[in-house]
C-alpha cells in the first residue's frame, strides 16, 4: 500500500467533495440545520397527566390523584372542555353530573361522559374509564381487595424521561452520514462518468490504493459531520470514546453502502435515487427510538439499528462498553462485510 | 530479450462476438514514432487500450520496455504518458490542480506544473478551472498532463481532432520535440498528412487487422505512383492538362516532349497520399 498515494487521493476527494456546491452546501446547511433543531425541540418531558372535569367541585379522592401526577382543572361547560382537549390542554376529560356522590350512595345508576382527542390511542381509552370506574368503588367504599405492588425493571425513569430532542439524535447522525455517503457516490460516479477513474488507473495507483483512498475520504467526511453534531449538542458528555468509535463504525458502514451505491449508479439522478432509498431505510431504527415499541424484532436486520441503539443507549442511559459491546461487534462486522461487498462491486463494474 | 520500446504479439480483443482487434503483431523501436492508421472503428483506440493497461488482451501479449504487460502494469505505467481520446480531466479543479494531483501520483519530485503548462501554451490561465478551458486548451492540458513522468513511451490517442490550427500544431512540435528527448511515440490518428508529416514509420489497421506496416516513404513507393502535372496551351488557346507517369523508362522522353513542342503554364510533381494507399489497399476510405 502507497500511503503517498492514499493521501494524495482523499485530499483530491476533499477538495472535489467541497467544489460540488449542492453537496457542500447541503452539507454546511444540514449541520447547522440539525444542530437547531435539537435546540428548538423542547429539552424536558412535561409528566403530568392533565384531566379536565366539568363539576361543581372536584370529588374526594380525586384530589390524592393530584399528588401521583394528575392535574385536575374544572371546566365549566362541555364546550370549554372539548376546547382544551382539542387544544391538548389537558389529556382527557369527564363530564360529571352535578350530584354525583349523592347518586352513588343511593344506589342509582350514574351517567357519565369521559372525553377523548381524535387522536387519542385507542388502548389506551379503556384505561381512563377503568380509571373513573376504581375511583368510585373507592369513593363509595367498596374498594377491591387488591393489593399491587410496582415491580420496575431497570432504571425508574420517572421524572426523568428522555426528552424528543435526545430521542431526535441517533436520526439525525443517520441522516448526516447518509447524506455525507450520498456525495461519496456521486464523487465516484461523476470520475466515470467523465472518465477520470480511467486516467487514474493508468498511474502507478493501484486499485486498492484508490479504494482505500476513497473510503478514507467518505468515511473521514461523514465521521467528521455527525462528531461535530453529536459534540454540539452535548452528546459527547458521557463516554465520548465510545461515541466516536460508534460514529466511526457508522461512517465505516454507509461508505461501504456509498460504494454500492456507486457501482448502481451511472449519474447523480441515479445516486439521489438510491440515496433516498437507503436513507428511508437506514433511518427506520431511529423511529423506534422515537416511538418505542414502533416495531418488533425485525429492525435488527437493517444494519443502522446497531449504531441508533449504541447512540441512544449511551446519550440517554450512558450505557457502557459492556452493555453495547454487542452492538459494536455487530456494527463492525456489518461495516467490514458492507465495504468488501461495495469494493468488489465497485471493482467489477468498473475495471 | 528484445530492446523494442513495443512489442505486440497477436493481441486480440473481442466485445462480445465483435473481434475489434484480431491477432496482431508489430513492434515500435526506441525514440521511433509509429503512427497508427484507420477509420473510426478499426480497432485503433482498443490497441491502445491494450497497450496502456486498460484492457486485458483476451489472446497475445504486449511487451513495453522489456516489460510484460500482464505480470507488471504498474511499473509499465509508471513510465508511459497517455493522451486519451476523450478528454478526462478533473474540470472542477485548475489545470496547475490537475497536473500537480498526476505528478504526486506519480511521484515525480520536485514537479514544476507551470513550466509544463507553459510548454503547451497556457501560461496565464494555470489557476482557472478546466470547466472555463475551451476545447484546445482542455487537449494542451490533457498533452502536459501525458508528459509529467518524462515518459519513455507516448500515446498520443487523435490528440488533434476537432482542434483548431494553432492548437494543432503547438502539439505537433511538442510530439517531436519528445522524440528529440528520446521517448517512443504511438501516435493514433486518422489524419493521413498529420501521420506522414510525423511518423517514422505507419501501420495501417482496418477491421481489426493490420493491413500494412512501413515508412510513409517505403509505402508510397510501393503502393503510389509519382506523377508530373502539367497545364499547357492547347490548339484552341484553352488550358489543357496532362500527366506524365514517373519512375517509368520512357519518362525522360514524355518530359522532353512535354517542354519541347508544348506551350507549359504550370508544372509541379504530385505523389500517392497515405490516403490513397490505404483505400487502394482496404478499398475504403478513412472516415
Amino acid at each position: 500500500m502507497n500511503w503517498r498515494i492514499v493521501w494524495t487521493l482523499v485530499r483530491k476527494d476533499t477538495k472535489l467533495f467541497f467544489r460540488n456546491r449542492f453537496f457542500a452546501f447541503v452539507s454546511v446547511l444540514g449541520l447547522f440545520a440539525y444542530i437547531g433543531i435539537y435546540y428548538l425541540l423542547p429539552g424536558s418531558v412535561d409528566e403530568t397527566i392533565k384531566i379536565g372535569l366539568i363539576a361543581d367541585q372536584i370529588p374526594p379522592l380525586f384530589e390524592d390523584l393530584q399528588e401521583e401526577g394528575l392535574e385536575l382543572m374544572l371546566l365549566d361547560s362541555e364546550a370549554e372542555l372539548e376546547q382544551r382537549l382539542l387544544n391538548g390542554d389537558i389529556t382527557v376529560g369527564y363530564g360529571l353530573p352535578d350530584d354525583l356522590m349523592a347518586g352513588l350512595l343511593s344506589g342509582s345508576k350514574q351517567q357519565i361522559k369521559v372525553y377523548f382527542s381524535y387522536d387519542f390511542p385507542e388502548e389506551l381509552k379503556d384505561a381512563y374509564i377503568i380509571l373513573f370506574r376504581e375511583l368510585v368503588f373507592m369513593m363509595t367504599g367498596q374498594e377491591l381487595n387488591v393489593q399491587a405492588d410496582e415491580v420496575l425493571l431497570g432504571q425508574d425513569m420517572a421524572g426523568l424521561q428522555i426528552p424528543p430532542r435526545k430521542r431526535m439524535l441517533p436520526l439525525m447522525a443517520v441522516f448526516i452520514l447518509m447524506i455525507e455517503t450520498m456525495g461519496l457516490s456521486s464523487l465516484i460516479s461523476a470520475e466515470v462518468e467523465e472518465g477520470t477513474l480511467t486516467a487514474l488507473f493508468t498511474t502507478p495507483m493501484r486499485a486498492r490504493e484508490l479504494f482505500v483512498g476513497k473510503g478514507a475520504a467518505g468515511a473521514g467526511m461523514a465521521f467528521f459531520q455527525a462528531v461535530v453534531m453529536i459534540a454540539a449538542t452535548g452528546g459527547l458528555r458521557r463516554e465520548p470514546v465510545l461515541i466516536l468509535t460508534a460514529l466511526l463504525l457508522g461512517s465505516l458502514l454507509v461508505t461501504g453502502m456509498g460504494f454500492l451505491m456507486a457501482s448502481g449508479s451511472r449519474d447523480l439522478m441515479s445516486v439521489m435515487g438510491w440515496g433516498i432509498l437507503a436513507i428511508v431505510v437506514l433511518a427506520l431504527p431511529s423511529f423506534s427510538v422515537l416511538f418505542p415499541g414502533l416495531f418488533t424484532g425485525w429492525i435488527k436486520a437493517i444494519p443502522s439499528y446497531y449504531l441508533v441503539d449504541t447512540v441512544h443507549k449511551v446519550i440517554n442511559f450512558g450505557a457502557s462498553w459492556g452493555e453495547v459491546g454487542i452492538n459494536l461487534l455487530a456494527l463492525l462486522g456489518l461495516s467490514l462485510a458492507f465495504l468488501l461487498l461495495g469494493i468488489v462491486t465497485l471493482q467489477r463494474r468498473y475495471r | 530479450m528484445n530492446t523494442f520500446a513495443i512489442n505486440a504479439e497477436e493481441l486480440t480483443y473481442r466485445y462480445g462476438d465483435l473481434t475489434a482487434v484480431d491477432h496482431i503483431s508489430f513492434h515500435v523501436a526506441q525514440g521511433e514514432i509509429l503512427g497508427f492508421l484507420g477509420p473510426n472503428g478499426a480497432g485503433k483506440t482498443t490497441t491502445v487500450k491494450m497497450l496502456t493497461g486498460q484492457l486485458r488482451p483476451k489472446e497475445g501479449k504486449a511487451t513495453l520496455l522489456g516489460l510484460d504487460f500482464a505480470r507488471q502494469p504498474k511499473k509499465i505505467q509508471a513510465q508511459i504518458g497517455i493522451c486519451f481520446e476523450r478528454t478526462n480531466l478533473y474540470e472542477q479543479m485548475s489545470a496547475k490542480e490537475n497536473l500537480e494531483l498526476f505528478a504526486q501520483l506519480f511521484g515525480v519530485k520536485p514537479f514544476d506544473a507551470d513550466a509544463l503548462l507553459g510548454r503547451v501554451g497556457l501560461t496565464g490561465r494555470e489557476r482557472d478551472r478546466v470547466a472555463t478551458y475551451s476545447k484546445g486548451m482542455r487537449q494542451r492540458l490533457m498533452v502536459a498532463r501525458a508528459l509529467i513522468n518524462q515518459p519513455s513511451i507516448l500515446f498520443l490517442d487523435e490528440p488533434t481532432e476537432g482542434l483548431d490550427p494553432v492548437s494543432a500544431e503547438a502539439i505537433r512540435n511538442i510530439i517531436l520535440e519528445e522524440r528529440q528527448r528520446g521517448a517512443t511515440v504511438f501516435l493514433t490518428t486518422h489524419d493521413m498528412l498529420e501521420a506522414d508529416r510525423l511518423s517514422d514509420r505507419v501501420a495501417f489497421i482496418d477491421q481489426g487487422k493490420i493491413v500494412a506496416l512501413d515508412t510513409p516513404h517505403a509505402l508510397k513507393q510501393a503502393y503510389g505512383k509519382r506523377r508530373l502535372l502539367a497545364q499547357v496551351i492547347g490548339s484552341d488557346g484553352k488550358l489543357v492538362g496532362r500527366e506524365i507517369v514517373l519512375d517509368v523508362p520512357e519518362t525522360p522522353d514524355t518530359v522532353h516532349q512535354l517542354f519541347s513542342q508544348e506551350q507549359v503554364v504550370t508544372v509541379h510533381s504530385e505523389e500517392a497520399s497515405l490516403e490513397d494507399i490505404f483505400i487502394q489497399i482496404t478499398g475504403r476510405g478513412l472516415v
